[in-house]
C-alpha cells in the first residue's frame, strides 16, 4: 500500500508543480495519473521514489517512510520499484544484456558490477526478462539499433529484473504509434495481473485509460481535480475530462494521435 | 508633378556630386549607410595603396609626379588598369547615388564586382605574381623537385672496397729523386715517368702556368674499371685531380694495365715549406662488394620518426591526463549549481580559450627558450595546446552527455559510483576516445612542424636537410612524414569509426 500525504513540491525557479496531493494506492492496482503536459505527472512519480525531492510531505509504502530514508534506506526501496520512461532512457552504446542487467545493480556487490561482473543468476534472470518481452534474440545488440518499441521492451525488462513490487511508467508510450501503445501496455497489464505488481503510470490518451486504468487520478496545476475508479472513467463525461484537461481540450480517440507529445 | 520632378532631378543630382567629391558621401546621406561606407573606404584604401606603389617604383624620384613617370615607365599595364578601374569605380559610385535618388532603385553588386577586379590588380602587383618567371625558371626546380619526389638513391649505397697504389713525386726536381715503388706480385701497382717535376703556377696576371706532365702506369688493377687519380701533398692533403676543370679518370684494360698523362697540378704551398718536397700519386679504384648499407639520411630519418611519433604519444597522453580533471570544470551542466562553480567554468573557460588561441609554434618558441632545443620542448609546445584543446572537447562531450539514462540507473537504487559506471562512463568513452586518437593524430602532424623551429622530432631534421640544400635527404624525410601522416589518418579514423 502506497500513501502520499500532502505532497507538494517548488522548483527552484519558483515554480509549484505539485500542491498539496494526496492519494492512497493498493497493492495490485493500475493506476493511470492523467493531466496535460506540465500538470506535474512527471514530478510527481519522480517523487515517489526521490529522483526529485519534494519540498512537503510524506510518502509511506508498506509502512516504510520513503521521504524518511536516508541513502542506504532509499537505494533498498528503489531496487523493489521498477520504473518505464517516455524516452526509455536506454544507454544506448551499451549492449541490451547490459541495459537489462542494469537493473540489478542495486542488488549486485558495487565492487563487482563496477568492473562488470554479474553473478550467473543475474544475467539468467536477464535473458528471462528479455524472453517476457519477447526480444530474447537481440540480447548482444546495442540498444539503439532496436526500434522505438524494441526499446521501452528493454525497458519493461530492465524493471522486472529489479523483481518490483511497484512499478512507476512515466509516459511509457507517448513516444510510440497505438499499436504498440497497447503491446506495450500489455506487458504492463500482464505484469500486474499475474505478478500482482502495483503500476502508477501516466497517460495521455482517454481510451487508453479507459482501458487498462483500475484506478485513475487526474491532475491539474500539481493538484488532485479527479479520483475514479475504472467504473467512474468507463463513464467519464467530456465535463469531467475537460475539467483535467482544460477547456479547449476535445475527446480525442488514441486512433487519431501517434506519439510525440511531451510529458510534464 | 513637373515640379517635384525637377526637385526629385536635382537633389539626385546634388546626391551624385557628393558621391563624385567623397564616393560613398551620397550614398550615407541617402541612408545607405553601410553601402556607404564600404564604398568609401575601399576607394579610399584602393587609392592610398596605388599610391604606396607608386611612391614604391619610383622611390629614387625627386617628387611624386616623377615618381608616377618612373613607375609608368616600369609598370605601364599596371598603373594603367589601376587608374581606369578606380576611375569606373569613381562614376560607377555617383551614378549609383544618382540612379538610387532619381528612381528610387537599389544599386546592384555591379559596383563591387568592379572593387574585387581593382583589389585583384593590387594584390598581383603587391604579392609580386610573375606567371613568366614561373614557367621559365621551371627547368631549374627540377632538379630538386625529383630528388625530393624520389630520394631514394641517397637511402642506400653498396659497400665499396678501395684498392689503390701510390708512387713519390719530387718537386722541384733535383738530386736523388725517387725511385719507383716496389712492386709486390698481384697487389695493384703504379710508378710515374719522371719521378720529379714542377707544380703547376700562377703567373702574375693569375694565369696558370701549367707544371711538368707526368705519365702514370699502373699494374694489376681490377680489368676494365674505372681508375680515379688522386695527388696527396707533403702534409698529407688529399685532394682529387683535375685537369682543366674535369676529374682526372681513366679505365684499366683487360690485364688490369692503364697508362695515363697527367699535369703536376697547382698548389697553394706555404712560403715555410719552400723547397724540395716528396709528393705522392695515388690510383684508387672502388668497386661494389655487393653488400648494401643503409645511408645516413634513411637511417636518421626513421630514428627521428619514431621520435616523432613518441613525441606526439606523450603530449597526447599529457593532454589526455591534464585535460580529463579540466574538462569536467569546463563542463556547464557540472558547473552551472551555484556563482562559485560557475565563476570556475567561466575562469577554466577562458584561460582553455587563451591558450588554444596560441598556436603550438609559438608555445615551442617558449618551450625552446625554457629547456632548450630537443622533443622535450616540442612535447611541452604540444601538451599545452592538447590540454587546452581536449579539454574543451571533452567538456563538451559532458555537457551533451543524455541525463535520461542516469535517472534510470539511480532508479534501480544504484550507488553513486554505479550510476557514474553505468550511465555516465559509457556516454562520454565514445567521444573521449575518438578526440584522443584524433589529437595524437593531430600531434604527430604538428610535432613535424615543431621541429622546425627546434622543438625535436623529425622536422628538426628536415629543415637541417633542406639548409644543407640536400634535397634527396629531405626527400626522404618528406616521404617519411607524409607515409606516417596517411597511415596515422586511417587509423585513427577507424578507430574512430568503430568508436562512434
Amino acid at each position: 500500500m502506497l500513501v502520499v500525504e500532502n505532497l507538494s513540491k517548488t522548483y527552484e525557479d519558483g515554480t509549484r508543480a505539485l500542491r498539496n496531493v494526496s492519494f492512497e494506492v493498493k497493492d495490485g492496482e493500475f493506476l493511470v495519473i492523467i493531466g496535460l503536459s506540465g500538470s506535474g505527472k512527471s514530478t510527481l512519480l519522480r517523487c515517489i521514489n526521490r529522483l526529485i525531492e519534494p519540498t512537503e510531505g510524506r510518502i509511506l509504502w508498506d509502512g516504510e517512510d520513503v521521504t524518511a530514508a536516508d541513502s542506504a534506506h532509499l537505494r533498498e526501496i528503489r531496487r523493489k520499484i521498477g520504473m518505464i520512461f517516455q524516452h526509455f532512457n536506454l544507454v544506448k552504446r551499451s549492449s541490451v544484456l547490459k541495459n537489462v542487467l542494469a537493473g540489478r545493480l542495486g542488488y549486485t556487490n558495487p565492487i563487482w558490477s563496477i568492473i562488470n561482473r554479474f553473478p550467473t543468476e543475474d544475467i539468467e534472470l536477464a535473458y528471462e526478462a528479455l524472453r517476457q518481452v519477447g526480444i530474447e534474440e537481440k540480447a548482444d545488440k546495442r540498444a539503439d539499433e532496436l526500434s522505438g518499441g524494441q526499446q521501452q521492451r528493454v525497458g519493461i525488462a530492465r524493471a522486472l529484473v529489479q523483481d518490483p513490487k511497484m512499478i512507476l511508467a512515466d509516459e511509457p508510450v507517448a513516444s510510440l504509434d497505438p499499436v504498440l501503445a497497447h503491446s506495450i501496455l500489455g506487458y504492463l497489464e500482464k505484469m500486474n495481473q499475474e505478478r500482482k505488481i502495483t503500476v502508477l503510470c501516466s497517460l495521455h490518451y482517454l481510451d487508453l485509460v479507459q482501458k487498462y486504468a483500475t484506478s485513475v487520478i487526474g491532475l491539474r496545476d500539481g493538484q488532485v481535480v479527479y479520483r475514479g475508479t475504472r467504473e467512474d472513467i468507463r463513464r467519464m463525461t467530456d465535463r469531467e475530462f475537460k475539467d483535467i484537461y482544460g477547456e479547449e481540450a476535445e475527446r480525442v480517440s488514441a486512433g487519431t494521435l501517434t506519439g510525440g507529445r511531451e510529458n510534464g | 508633378m513637373a515640379e517635384t520632378k525637377g526637385k526629385n532631378t536635382g537633389r539626385s543630382l546634388l546626391h551624385a556630386l557628393f558621391s563624385l567629391i567623397l564616393p560613398g558621401l551620397g550614398q550615407i546621406i541617402l541612408g545607405e549607410i553601410q553601402r556607404g561606407i564600404i564604398l568609401m573606404s575601399s576607394i579610399v584604401s584602393m587609392g592610398l595603396i596605388f599610391i604606396w606603389r607608386i611612391e614604391l617604383a619610383g622611390r629614387h624620384e625627386p617628387n611624386f609626379l616623377d615618381a608616377f613617370h618612373k613607375s609608368l615607365e616600369l609598370k605601364p599595364v599596371f598603373i594603367s588598369l589601376v587608374i581606369i578601374g578606380l576611375i569606373a569605380i569613381w562614376i560607377l559610385n555617383a551614378l549609383d547615388a544618382y540612379l538610387h535618388t532619381k528612381k528610387g532603385r537599389r544599386g546592384g553588386f555591379n559596383i563591387f564586382f568592379l572593387v574585387i577586379v581593382v583589389f585583384f590588380i593590387l594584390g598581383w602587383e603587391i604579392s609580386e605574381i610573375n606567371p613568366y618567371k614561373m614557367i621559365t625558371k621551371a627547368p631549374e626546380a627540377l632538379t630538386p623537385l625529383s630528388r625530393v619526389l624520389w630520394p631514394w638513391k641517397a637511402a642506400i649505397a653498396h659497400k665499396m672496397e678501395t684498392v689503390s697504389a701510390r708512387a713519390a713525386v719530387l718537386s722541384p726536381c733535383g738530386e736523388n729523386p725517387p725511385g719507383r715503388p716496389k712492386e709486390v706480385p698481384g697487389k695493384p701497382y703504379i710508378y710515374v715517368e719522371p719521378t720529379c717535376g714542377e707544380l703547376s703556377k700562377l703567373d702574375k696576371n693569375n694565369k696558370i702556368i701549367e707544371g711538368t706532365t707526368l705519365t702514370v702506369f699502373g699494374k694489376n688493377f681490377k680489368p676494365n674499371s674505372e681508375v680515379n687519380l688522386w695527388w696527396i701533398d707533403p702534409i698529407g692533403n688529399e685532394f682529387r685531380l683535375r685537369q682543366r676543370g674535369e676529374y682526372v679518370v681513366t679505365k684499366t684494360d683487360s690485364q688490369g694495365n692503364f697508362k695515363i698523362k697527367i699535369i703536376m697540378p697547382y698548389r697553394l704551398m706555404p712560403p715555410s715549406a719552400e723547397g724540395k718536397q716528396i709528393h705522392h700519386v695515388e690510383a684508387r679504384q672502388q668497386t661494389p662488394t655487393g653488400a648494401v648499407v643503409i645511408n645516413d639520411p634513411l637511417k636518421l630519418t626513421i630514428s627521428r620518426m619514431i621520435e616523432t611519433i613518441f613525441m606526439g604519444m606523450m603530449a597526447t597522453i599529457f593532454g589526455i591526463f591534464f585535460a580529463i580533471p579540466i574538462s569536467f570544470l569546463a563542463a556547464r551542466n557540472l558547473m552551472s549549481g551555484s556563482w562559485i562553480t560557475l565563476t570556475i567554468y567561466y575562469m577554466t573557460r577562458t584561460v582553455l580559450n587563451i591558450v588554444r588561441s596560441i598556436e603550438p609554434l609559438i608555445w615551442a618558441l617558449i618551450a625552446v627558450v625554457w629547456v632548450g632545443l630537443g622533443p622535450f620542448a616540442g612535447i611541452i609546445a604540444l601538451s599545452f595546446h592538447s590540454v587546452a584543446a581536449l579539454g574543451k572537447l571533452y567538456s563538451e562531450a559532458i555537457e551533451s552527455i543524455d541525463p535520461g539514462p542516469i535517472e534510470a540507473i539511480q532508479a534501480t537504487g544504484a550507488t553513486h559510483l554505479q550510476t557514474i559506471m553505468y550511465a555516465v562512463v559509457p556516454q562520454m568513452i565514445p567521444p573521449f576516445v575518438s578526440f584522443s586518437i584524433y589529437r595524437w593524430d593531430i600531434n604527430v602532424r604538428m610535432s613535424t612542424v615543431i621541429g622546425l623551429v627546434g622543438g625535436g622530432g623529425i622536422g628538426f631534421l628536415l629543415v637541417q636537410y633542406i639548409r644543407l640544400l640536400d634535397y634527396r635527404a629531405a626527400g626522404i624525410a618528406v616521404w617519411f612524414i607524409a607515409l606516417t601522416v596517411a597511415m596515422l589518418d586511417y587509423v585513427s579514423a577507424e578507430i574512430r569509426r568503430r568508436f562512434v
